[in-house]
């Protein structure tokens, strides 16, 4: 496997996303451009200029028309992913801390920060999934969070609850529709904050990343706790690959030890475990800093991960990937011949 | 004169063709691969010509039309204007990583972790030799500092032992301290077997060392000297012992300042009863002569 770098950044990485198809992946960085990429060749498509703020988040629509990103400038932006214009600005009073499309692309959530005089809320927009449509000026739906601040957040399945994970290692489901409380529950250790939240490819559960050094596969319906894998470094991200039963966790020493840390230490590598057997199989070294975020190709040929390093290393699965097998599940695999 | 023109011509053209370099040159070969020649002015200002002979193949792939339409995109941002093709100073192929996933990944790498570790452990199961004596302890710590030397030197000059010295073989003794040419050594008898690398507790005052087996383990060296004073001035009692239980292994050495007394003990001494076993008693090295 040799994987492409992809160094069109400045500064840290936070966040790398696949379109639908997986061949175009958007990356955001703290030097407050976005670079879209052929995920095929690692060939840079274009970059998107206009936000005045380290960015926080990105995220393509299903039909990879439009892109949403948040930002530390309190703003977010939805551009036209061809020809990389922006198309319109929604302005808050905190930064944005994640922005996601529902899985149909009529919607779009942002997650606000909380500073003082802001509570951390959750905004929903209508979209128009048109380059030349007006979008609404005025969010559709309000989550305002009380008790603990939401950092990450997402739509389930056919956009029935969004699910948010907290500063305080809980999750909480919301009635996308109403904006009503359903269920929380406590997943990740007392005040270990849930640094990411992805989706299983139908979007029935999800896992999260905390700092906890865990992450966690959870149901997205009662919010059970299905699997959980044991890392020994805090963890910024988590992803669920498809077409293999893996996750792919990326973590390291928090930023701010980096330099007291030597590299083998800081354990800056991507962790292969195995979906339903919580066992660790294998790693990928390569980043110098921690992983700020790993995604998987939604095919499942690949996979990306953003680093404090500023660099993206996109790597093409091998043979040997698709091939691994437990002894169990190739006994099984006779069985069915 | 049309001679020297022509080496004017030539010259001039050398000259052009430095500060302009010919076209790269593309020839279909029958086979299917093609040659491109190349040109090139590397650093030192020579010119370079570089052929390579490449086979080209069209790789097909069913791809999303939506996929197919967006690869045909323009670039745009920072790129705009830029060719088709990854560009250098934003894409870069990294070194190779050999991942491949095994269900007992966490095992394998425990075993290999920790360097330090494993040394640790080696040096943990190191044992500890005596230069003197050959024991497992520090040479300064050794029962037999005082009165013997260390492996390597002069046997004789070991103690204040001047009977062991006008005992021992004519090779041995002040003439030992004189450097020896290698092709007399080995009719020095007992320097030239010294060279030859004996072990060392042979090779020291051997002449009258005694080897005593089949001691009880719970033998105490005071025993044995007590034992073998009898018969003459003993040296050194050596009786070896097992480091974790501190008992003894069942053999030990017993040194005479002479040789005669040596080997009055043991022939005394061989099939001596001693606590429930019966010692054997012989000279730790044979007589040469």
């Amino acid at each position: 496997m040799r994987p492409i770098l992809l160094s069109g950044h400045t500064r840290a990485l936070t966040q790398v996303k696949y379109s639908k198809d997986g061949d175009i992946i958007f990356s955001v960085s703290k030097d407050q451009i976005i670079c879209a990429w052929y995920a095929a060749n690692g060939e840079r498509l274009g970059t998107y200029h206009g936000h005045q703020g380290a960015l926080w988040t990105v995220d393509v629509d299903p039909t990879t028309t439009l892109l949403a990103s948040g930002a530390a400038d309190n703003t977010i932006r939805l551009w036209d992913v061809k020809t990389g214009k922006l198309l319109k600005t929604w302005d808050f009073g905190t930064a944005i801390k994640r922005v996601e499309f529902s899985p149909d692309g009529t919607q779009l959530l942002g997650v606000t920060e909380r500073r003082q005089g802001h509570l951390s809320t959750i905004v929903v927009y209508d979209i128009v999934l048109d380059v030349e449509a007006e979008q609404a000026d005025e969010h559709s739906l309000r989550i305002v969070c009380e008790d603990s601040k939401a950092t990450v957040a997402g739509f389930s399945y056919g956009s029935k609850y969004i699910i948010s994970g907290h500063e305080d290692g809980s999750v909480t489901q919301w009635d996308a529709k109403t904006g009503e409380l359903l269920d929380s529950a406590q997943i990740q250790e007392d005040d270990m904050q849930i640094t990411d939240l992805q989706w299983s490819s139908d979007r029935t559960y999800f896992i999260t990343a905390s700092k906890d050094k865990t992450a966690k596969l959870v149901a997205a319906n009662d919010l059970r706790v299905l699997k959980t894998y044991v890392a020994d470094t805090p963890l910024n991200s988590a992803a669920i690959t498809p077409v293999k039963d893996y996750v792919i966790l990326g973590g390291g020493q928090a930023a701010m030890d980096v330099t007291t840390t030597s590299a083998r230490q800081g354990k800056f590598e991507a962790r292969f475990y195995h979906k339903i057997f919580e066992e660790e199989i294998g790693r990928v070294r390569g980043h110098f800093g921690p992983l700020n975020y790993v995604a998987v190709d939604p095919q499942g040929k690949s996979y990306a991960s953003g680093g404090e390093d500023g660099y993206v290393r996109l790597h093409h699965f091998d043979r040997g990937y698709f091939d691994f097998l437990y002894e169990v599940e190739r006994e099984a695999e006779q069985a069915n011949l | 004169m049309s001679k020297v023109a022509g080496r004017t011509d030539w010259a001039e053209e050398e000259d052009e063709d430095s500060l302009a370099l010919p076209p790269p040159q593309i020839t279909k070969n029958k086979d299917g691969t093609e040659t491109i020649v190349s040109y090139r002015i590397d650093e030192n200002g020579k010119k370079v010509k570089t052929t390579r002979r490449i086979r080209k193949t069209v790789m097909k792939q069913v791809v999303n039309p939506r996929v197919a339409e967006r690869k045909h995109w323009s670039k745009f941002g920072e790129e705009k204007g830029k060719p088709v093709g990854p560009q250098s100073d934003t894409t870069s192929i990294a070194e190779n990583i050999v991942f491949r996933p095994s269900s007992n990944w966490k095992t394998n790498q425990s075993e290999e972790k920790n360097p330090i570790d494993k040394q640790k452990a080696t040096l943990k199961d190191a044992k500890i030799k005596c230069r003197i004596c050959s024991g497992e302890h520090w040479t300064s710590k050794c029962p037999f500092k005082d009165t013997m030397a260390p492996e390597g030197e002069n046997a004789g000059a070991g103690a204040g032992t001047g009977a062991e010295e006008e005992s021992a073989a004519p090779g041995l003794g002040p003439s030992n301290s004189s450097y020896v040419p290698p092709h007399l050594r080995g009719k020095s008898g007992v320097t030239g077997e010294r060279m030859g690398g004996g072990k060392f507790g042979q090779e020291r005052d051997d002449l009258a060392t005694l080897r005593v087996t089949n001691v009880s383990e719970f033998a105490e060296e005071q025993d044995l000297r007590d034992m073998f004073t009898r018969f003459g001035h003993v040296t050194r009692v050596f009786l070896a012992k097992d480091r974790e239980t501190g008992r003894a292994k069942g053999f030990a050495f017993v040194s005479y300042a002479d040789r005669t007394d040596a080997a009055r003990a043991c022939e005394k001494m061989d099939g001596y009863g001693f606590h429930h076993l019966i010692l054997r008693v012989e000279f730790a090295k044979k007589p040469t002569t």
